[in-house]
């Protein structure tokens, strides 16, 4: 038997501690000693989670590109002025969450005048005909799960929909970068978790999918 | 037990393989509902690319036919020349529209060769061009593009096209 069965067992194993925490802190100090390709490679894996996340403070679709984009160009930006690289996930978090919030109440004062309203994005609150894609829906406990997600309070669902985009190790920083204490989720699942939980074990067609 | 108390109960319990489920579940119903614009992901590379390169960055100036910018009649086999200039490069390109697919001939001068890079619809495509500084892409899709070109005397410094619209 050769040792070459032990390598990657091990990375698999450390690998599993590792989030995008994690890896914006390498990215961040990879690229003040000029190497950037950890940020390229942080863009792609990390730019889903910043979507979703301007997308629910209720920015349009081209509205958010912009506020996206220029998330990462502040972090290029002030690379050098950010002290602890291990906040950086938590830093770009809020700096869109912000920008978002002041670009829809700009668009909304503009919208009060012109009376359109194209910018507000039904972001997991449309009826369950138009979202998600029926092709989306892989099975019917997928179907279950919208259903009760959707029933949910509104900051309830922002805050899942988000925590969902990243995996166990970054729960925690997600949820404060929302400021969301109280629904906070890892290490305990929080209010907001716990609801969707006990909404679900009440439902048959949950338990029987 | 009153319900507050289940939920409070529930609530400060660890999270569970089944809590990662359905959260994976629900990541891949959020993105289904509402993906990320295909292009987004490149568009900011080459932002932060232009970043990096601020300083030495030639933005091409567009001095041909301005009607080329904005998107061809759908139906309609469209074919236009554009010219940009800087300091250092002219960049001619023509675009034809076969069907629903686009090709772009392009000439740099001065002459030389030149890496040709498209950027397109959240991918790359790289050539490079003749000594005579011509280069082409053919089967490309519809959609906003931009051209970089990187000269083998400065390659670090692209020569970096407004966007078009092919």
């Amino acid at each position: 038997m050769s040792d070459d069965l032990v390598e990657p067992v091990d990375t698999a194993l450390r690998g599993q501690g590792e989030g995008l925490a994690d890896q914006a802190a390498r990215a961040v100090v990879a690229y003040r000693d000029g190497d950037r390709a950890p940020m390229a490679a942080l863009v792609q894996v990390m730019t889903p989670l910043l979507w979703h996340t301007v997308r629910a403070q209720g920015a349009g679709t081209e509205q958010a590109q912009d506020i996206v984009q220029n998330v990462w160009l502040a972090l290029v930006r002030e690379i050098d002025t950010i002290r602890d690289p291990r906040a950086t996930l938590q830093w770009t978090l809020v700096t869109a969450k912000r920008a978002a919030w002041r670009a829809v109440r700009r668009s909304r004062e503009e919208a009060a005048r012109t009376d359109s309203d194209e910018a507000a994005t039904s972001w997991l609150t449309a009826p369950a005909d138009e979202l998600p894609d029926a092709r989306a829906l892989r099975d019917e406990r997928d179907r279950v799960l919208w259903d009760h997600v959707r029933s949910l309070p509104e900051r309830c669902r922002r805050l899942l929909g988000l925590v969902a985009m990243v995996d166990r190790p970054d729960y925690a920083v997600v949820s404060q970068a929302l400021g969301m204490p109280v629904g906070s989720i890892g290490p305990t699942r929080g209010r907001c978790l716990a609801k969707l939980r006990v909404s679900l074990a009440s439902d048959p067609s949950w338990s029987m999918s | 037990m009153t319900e507050d108390a289940t939920l409070a109960l529930v609530a400060a319990a660890g999270v569970d393989d089944l809590d990662v489920e359905i959260l994976g579940r629900l990541a891949a119903l959020v993105d289904a509902a509402d993906p990320v614009p295909e292009g987004l992901v490149e568009s900011i590379g080459l932002a932060l690319t232009m970043e990096v390169l601020h300083a030495e960055l030639a933005e091409l100036h567009l001095v041909g036919e301005p009607a080329l910018a904005v998107r061809a009649d759908e139906t309609s086999i469209e074919a236009g020349t554009i010219t940009f200039t800087t300091d250092v490069l002219t960049v001619m390109i023509s675009v034809h529209h076969e069907n629903d697919r686009v090709r772009v001939d392009g000439w740099a001068a001065p002459a030389g060769e030149l890496v040709v890079e498209l950027h397109h619809g959240g991918h790359v495509e790289t050539t490079t061009s003749d000594e005579d500084g011509r280069f082409a892409f053919v089967e490309l899709e519809r959609g906003p593009a931009r051209l970089v070109l990187r000269r083998a005397s400065d390659p670090t410094m692209p020569v970096v096209t407004p966007q078009i619209e092919l």
